[in-house]
């Protein structure tokens, strides 16, 4: 028997990634239970158990909910809005696109586009070009119609990040719902044409059964995406106005650059990662239960 | 006679009818696609105007360079430039050489524990889920103990850290495609571990090296969240100057729409190319198991 040496080709790889994602995780739980304020010198750093999620958590009165928990059920509606339009949308997408027809590939190509565009960068290409009620397209559509253009960024904030993240995301969820649907071998769609399966019948019971391991994965990956998106929101409406377009990532920005509370940003990155966590696991289990059902 | 004709007219309606639908059907789908890709089609397209013909959304224009030559004229967008490059080509590199020999132990290496294999691939994939929101505060506080905010080779450390498992995630299913018989036979003929990963194992999975060395390119030279928080005027990438372009130069379109166009076009082009291998890479191990 050789030697074994298969470790040396694991260990540079486990360190350097629990070096650096690992460890400072660790540390910002730690941080979470510190009274720490960089704009406070004169304070000492003090440990204060559990205060800082308190502060969060606390509802001195229950006819003002603390902005925590508005900020907590945007971050929901937001990433689960998006995750249910990229795959509802994406599936008939797919379908589309799974259609042989001349130049398909090109047609593919251009709804894959947005998935490579940096979001910093699509986030400024809608708001000046697009959303701009006087120089966008938006508004001169809406003139030409004898609308008058509303400023959608102030008054629908969270309808325009659900539908910029949904934009910038979804080509990921045709690029592997697609790759399922063209797995499923031609004879199968024979066979239904020969069996006289309607469309519906034929799309919703045989084809999505088969592909749902793409769509899960889609699902799972695409919801790692979502949650970390934090540059469309930075670029477009700044969390604003006021808080109402704030999700958790950027609530942690700002207590950290902003606050310079790095006691109160450790426990709200805590929280992020536990519902994160929570969020992946949920799906997941929804996931097994589905294809248990389907066999 | 008359029947043999009836039946070729036949055919040929039913011919006719479906090059309409095919028709048809081509026509829906490109205005989907168009209408999708459109805010990046025309920001393209604005990138050739000059500012005067910017303001107004018009499609047709007489197409100038002027604003190109601006845009990269400029030296903080150079600037930009080169540290994007730095951390792309260093990045990906380096996540290469430390994600590449990972999966390959993962895929083919034996351990003491035979579950160590399965566990150690699964802990990789966890520290995906991990969002960069749940390291930025101690990150920043070491940092700027360290000195290390806003060096480039501040962020290429953490870009690593992120970015390897990514790879390692990738490469796990191009591996688990090259046959155990071939470096089994390798082993008898008396090959190390070493020989076997880089004269056999390694040649087989070029496409998926390729594959994911262009992701990672693509997620590092659009990574925002870190670059933002992390770096100043010296090492801030290029996402970062297309945040502040318009605090800074406010409502130049076309500046705009030129700066855009060099900063999403390599990456749109490199995502093109690897699209194919890129659902395989991703999805094949999940899909499989």
């Amino acid at each position: 028997m050789k030697k074994n040496n298969d470790w040396y080709f694991l260990y540079p790889g486990i360190i350097v990634v629990a070096v650096i994602t690992q460890v400072p995780f660790l540390v910002t739980l730690v941080y979470s239970t510190l009274r720490w304020n960089l704009a406070r010198p004169d304070l000492p750093v003090k440990f204060t158990w559990f205060k800082n999620y308190w502060y969060f958590f606390r509802i001195r009165d229950f006819s003002q909910i603390p902005e925590f928990y508005h900020i907590v059920w945007q971050t929901l509606l937001i990433t689960f809005s998006v995750l249910a339009i990229c795959t509802i949308v994406g599936f008939l997408l797919s379908l589309l696109l799974d259609h042989v027809i001349p130049g398909v590939n090109i047609a593919r190509t251009l709804i894959l586009g947005p998935f490579f565009v940096m979001s910093a960068a699509s986030g400024v290409i809608w708001k000046t070009t697009i959303l701009n009620t006087t120089f966008g397209w938006y508004g001169t559509i809406a003139k030409a119609l004898g609308f008058t253009p509303v400023d959608l960024i102030s008054y629908h904030p969270i309808a325009v990040i659900v539908f910029l993240f949904s934009w910038r995301w979804m080509p990921f969820f045709v690029l592997v719902i697609l790759a399922g649907l063209q797995s499923i071998p031609g004879e199968i769609g024979d066979s239904m044409k020969v069996d006289g399966a309607n469309w519906w019948h034929a799309t919703f019971s045989v084809k999505l059964p088969m592909i749902r391991k793409h769509i899960s994965v889609a699902m799972m990956l695409g919801l790692v995406f979502i949650i970390k998106e934090f540059g469309l929101i930075l670029v477009t409406t700044a969390g604003g106005p006021g808080t109402s377009s704030y999700t958790l990532p950027y609530a942690v920005y700002m207590q950290v650059f902003n606050a310079s509370n790095v006691g109160r940003a450790g426990a709200l990155a805590a929280i992020t990662v536990i519902l994160t966590l929570i969020g992946i696991n949920v799906l997941y289990r929804s996931i097994q239960k589905r294809s248990a059902i389907y066999g | 006679m008359n029947d043999n004709r009836t039946i070729e007219e036949l055919n040929r309606s039913i011919r006719l009818k479906k090059t309409v639908n095919t028709t048809f059907l081509t026509i829906f789908i490109f205005a989907i696609a168009i209408i999708y890709f459109w805010p990046i089609l025309y920001m393209f397209l604005s990138a050739f105007k000059t500012e005067h013909d910017a303001v107004s959304p018009a499609i047709f224009f007489t197409p100038t360079l002027e604003t190109f030559k601006k845009v990269l004229g400029d030296r903080n967008m150079i600037g930009y430039l080169f540290n994007s490059l730095f951390q792309v080509i260093a990045g990906t590199l380096l996540c290469l050489l430390l994600g590449v020999p990972a999966a390959f132990a993962l895929v083919f290496g034996k351990f003491k524990k035979r579950a160590t294999n399965a566990n150690v691939h699964l802990w990789f994939i966890t520290t995906i889920l991990l969002p960069p929101v749940a390291v930025i505060v101690p990150l920043y506080t070491l940092f700027q103990y360290l000195n290390l905010i806003d060096k480039p080779i501040g962020l290429l450390i953490i870009y690593v850290g992120f970015h390897v498992p990514i790879v390692v995630w990738m490469m796990h299913s191009f591996f688990s495609d090259v046959p155990l018989s071939i470096l089994e036979a390798a082993d008898i003929d008396g090959c190390s571990r070493f020989q076997q990963f880089f004269l056999i194992a390694v040649p087989l999975v070029r496409t998926g090296i390729v594959a994911s060395g262009l992701l990672v390119a693509v997620f590092m030279w659009n990574e925002f969240f870190l670059a933002f928080n992390l770096t100043g005027n010296e090492a801030a990438t290029l996402p970062v100057y297309m945040a502040r372009f318009r605090e800074q130069q406010g409502m130049f379109v076309a500046q705009l729409s030129a700066a855009s166009t060099v900063v999403i076009l390599p990456a749109v082009i490199f995502g093109w190319l690897s699209q194919k291998s890129l659902v395989k890479g991703l999805t094949a191990g999940a899909v499989k198991g």
